[in-house]
């Protein structure tokens, strides 16, 4: 159990490029056995990445993967699985329309060609009892058990495939404290047993509860590995959170906000929000932060008119509206305009020219003269977009030239509430800066900002108010001093916020 | 990139015309008669009855969709048109041709909502309206060949001349013409592509897409429901099943014509010159001496040689 053995994995000089983006970069890493070594990181930190590389679900573009001492590649899982290394993946990785049985015998070991072996299941069935799970029926759909029968199901058939290397990504993510307990106690003993476990959570008590060793990433890179205790909690956000560059951001406005443009009252939607409240001033940014999933991004749907069904009430101007489609939306009465999450699917028609793409959100919109390239200019200018001529397809810009256009065309409507789904996400530093300086720019103009970031320095140096999410609900409003990285870390994770951090 | 102007005719669009010229010219050298002012004009006036069809066809699969209920678009138009004007009724035989053209803009209406409100597969749900409307049909005739005749009107659209041209070709060539000026200046021949590349985009930008996806099916309709009227006024009558053989030619003339079957990408002007491709094309396969079975055979192959021309083309262009 000495940490100088010989590790089981170990990445050295590891970098993986998705295109331009770099999601690892120059990564040394190692897992020992009998240990529990936890990977802590922000979104975009590259953990997901690394679990895969371990997994052989993708291939590094740089370095090398040595398992036991070897150099050796892992063209797919089914070869990780071999080595020992199984993971258990953040996307459920079960086939919903198989039995719990068919999927616990699926991929073990020993099975292939239309041969499958039975006596996996009595161990499973163990397993699943120590966690709770003795009440899942061998017979039932995957599909029809909640996510949390899901994911136990998920441990038992990782743990019954002899893991030397057990991967948990977001593994308990949908279980409950005693269930994540059992689970725990189980891993432990399997540690004891000479296993290796890499995990990673969001929830920072699991992490503290569980780990031996704690490695933190930011930016794909791999900032420090240090044994659990070693360091505060505090010196652990510092490090997720690195150093601040302060000349990213435009200056903050002195001049307070002015009046209400937007109103959200007890706002809910029964496919995940709930009793939400937002308020939101001319010329005000306003963050939306938390976790993926929680329920900021639906809010922005809700506000689009892409939402059926939804409770509370909707206020414009002091005025109560019903918002039913983007097109209402969007209508000079409202005022409405959305930049969605994903450039390339739902923001831009990639095949069709950079001019096509700008004029499609302001054609048949009165008073716009959409197909008049100039109306656009002043936003392409200020975001300094390059391009070879406007009739270059859209696919072929980068990704942050891409997301300029996304912006571009809605800017040309001079929306009075402009909607922003984490519009930075992947793009370059420059980028980023240029799209800081207009949001400033419009908001100094009038234009009041709702902003779903992934990016916590977003809320602290660029929004004047954030609201954080969890479950479905703002569980945190900070503002002014109170908007520190780590209140906003503690709130995404749900967690109370010690005193001494107000200081 | 969409070309929804005839001032700018790319590579795509050429490629049917210059197969058709390619196929008067080839078959000249077998039947000299082929380069006649008499077959050729014959040739532009059975090409529209295809064109016709084919340019709503183009709209519909232009935004990424299929409309399966042409045959018995064109064939319950054809009935329609014929029994109101068989009825001897001067009033209902002078509304014989807008009430046909309505009745296939109701039949489109009737897929859009299926497309857009339901959101069922085009490809499924236009089937159905197809196999419903030739039960209709066979209700309403007793499944014997339905009585009626064309009118005048009719008879000259489909068969008279103007100007030395067959009326059906000038006709044809002016709805397109109109069309094509009206996507390119309006907001809807812009949806219809974008809609086509990717309907969510669309959507998100906030475009009112059921709407443009209503009024493309219903044009389709229209369409198809012209090419009944004039298929009606050429045999002087309708029969049953009269629109059977235009459905796969109308599709083969709207992909040959540079249109992807995905949508997004093509117009309207390519579909002219693979409606007379594909006319030419059956017509001197027609008078060669071989059997059926390879004449199809041949036309596949013809129709296959020229797609996988179009695809090696923009592959090596891109």
């Amino acid at each position: 159990m000495s940490p100088d053995q010989n590790p089981i994995v170990e990445l050295v000089g590891i970098s993986k490029h998705y295109g331009a983006t770099a999601a690892l970069e120059g990564v040394d890493f190692a897992c020992h056995a009998g240990e529990v070594h936890a990977v802590l990181g922000e979104n975009g930190a590259g953990k997901s990445t690394l679990m895969k590389l371990i997994a052989g679900v993708i291939q590094p573009t740089e370095g090398q993967v040595r398992v036991d001492g070897q150099p050796c590649t892992l063209p797919n899982p089914a070869a990780a699985v071999a080595r020992g290394l199984v993971c258990m993946f953040q996307e459920l990785s079960l086939v919903p329309d198989l039995t719990v049985l068919e999927n616990l015998m699926l991929g073990a070991p020993g099975t292939g060609l239309g041969r499958l072996r039975r006596d996996v299941v009595a161990p499973a069935r163990a397993v699943l009892a120590r966690i709770d799970g003795g009440h899942i029926r061998m017979s039932a759909r995957v599909a029809d058990l909640s996510l949390a029968e899901r994911q136990q199901v998920e441990i038992a058939k990782a743990i019954t495939r002899n893991p030397r290397l057990l991967i948990l990504d977001e593994a308990t993510s949908a279980l409950n404290a005693s269930v994540v307990d059992k689970v725990f106690a189980m891993i432990r003993e399997e540690t004891a047993r000479g296993i290796g476990v890499l995990f990673i959570s969001h929830r920072f008590h699991e992490i503290e509860a569980l780990a031996d060793k704690i490695s933190v990433f930011r930016n794909g890179r791999h900032v420090d590995t240090f044994r659990n205790g070693d360091y505060g909690y505090g010196a652990i956000i510092g490090k997720m959170v690195g150093q601040r560059i302060d000349d990213l951001f435009p200056p903050k406005r002195s001049t307070p906000p002015g009046d209400e443009v937007l109103r959200l009252d007890g706002f809910g939607w029964p496919g995940g929000i709930e009793d939400v409240s937002i308020s939101l001033r001319r010329g005000a940014i306003v963050g939306l932060g938390g976790l993926d999933g929680q329920g900021q991004s639906r809010v922005l749907q809700g506000l689009f008119g892409l939402l059926k069904g939804t409770a509370g009430e909707i206020r414009i101007g002091g005025n109560p509206v019903r918002i039913a489609t983007p097109e209402a939306a969007k209508s000079p009465e409202l005022g409405i305009a959305l930049v969605p999450e994903d450039r390339k699917t739902e923001a831009l028609i990639l095949d069709q020219s950079i001019a096509r793409n700008l004029e499609l959100a302001a054609l048949g919109v009165p008073g716009v003269a959409a197909e008049d390239p100039a109306i656009y200019q002043p936003f392409t200018d200020a975001l300094e977009l390059k391009c070879a001529s406007l009739d270059q397809p859209v696919g072929q810009l980068s990704g942050g030239n891409q997301q300029k256009v996304a912006l571009a065309k809605w800017l040309a409507l001079k929306p009075r509430c402009l909607l922003l789904a984490d519009p930075t996400r992947g793009i370059d530093v420059k980028t980023k800066t240029q799209i800081y300086r207009l949001l400033r720019q419009l908001a100094d103009q009038g234009t009041a900002i709702l902003l779903l970031s992934t990016d916590y320095e977003e809320f602290i140096h660029l929004c004047d108010e954030t609201h954080i999410f969890y479950d479905g609900r703002i569980v945190r409003h900070l503002s002014g001093d109170d908007v520190t990285a780590e209140n906003i870390l503690a709130a995404t994770m749900n967690m109370a916020v010690s005193e001494a951090s107000h200081a | 990139m969409t070309s929804l102007r005839l001032s700018k005719p790319d590579t795509d669009t050429l490629v049917p015309f210059i197969g058709a010229v390619a196929l008067i010219l080839c078959g000249s050298l077998v039947y000299p008669q082929f380069l006649t002012l008499t077959y050729l004009g014959q040739q532009l006036q059975i090409s529209a009855f295809l064109g016709v069809i084919a340019m709503g066809a183009t709209i519909v699969i232009l935004l990424g969709h299929i409309d399966l209920s042409v045959p018995w678009v064109v064939g319950g138009a054809a009935i329609m048109s014929t029994a109101l004007v068989g009825s001897g009724d001067a009033l209902l035989g002078a509304i014989a041709i807008p009430a046909a053209l309505l009745f296939g803009a109701l039949i489109g209406v009737i897929n859009g909502f299926g497309v857009a409100i339901m959101r069922i597969p085009s490809m499924v749900w236009t089937l159905a309206v197809n196999s419903m409307l030739l039960g209709v049909a066979v209700l309403n005739t007793g499944g014997f060949n339905p009585k009626g005749e064309a009118s005048a009107t009719m008879v000259w659209m489909a068969s008279g001349h103007l100007l030395g041209l067959p009326v059906a070709f000038v006709l044809w060539m002016a709805l397109t013409a109109g069309l094509t000026l009206f996507l390119g200046r309006s907001g809807f021949g812009r949806y219809l592509a974008a809609i086509g590349y990717n309907e969510k985009a669309t959507f998100l930008s906030g475009v009112g897409t059921p709407r443009v996806i209503f009024t493309a099916f219903a044009l389709a309709g229209a369409c198809s429901a012209l090419g009944g009227v004039l298929l009606a006024g050429y045999a002087n009558q309708a029969y049953q099943s009269m629109g059977d053989p235009y459905l796969l030619p109308t599709i083969a003339a709207v992909v040959i014509g540079g249109t992807s079957i995905l949508g997004g990408r093509g117009g309207l002007a390519g579909t002219i010159g693979g409606a007379l491709f594909i006319t030419l094309l059956t017509s001197i396969l027609s008078v060669m001496q071989i059997s059926n079975a390879w004449r199809s055979i041949i036309f596949g192959l013809i129709i296959l040689g020229v797609l996988l021309f179009q695809n090696l083309r923009r592959k090596a262009a891109s």
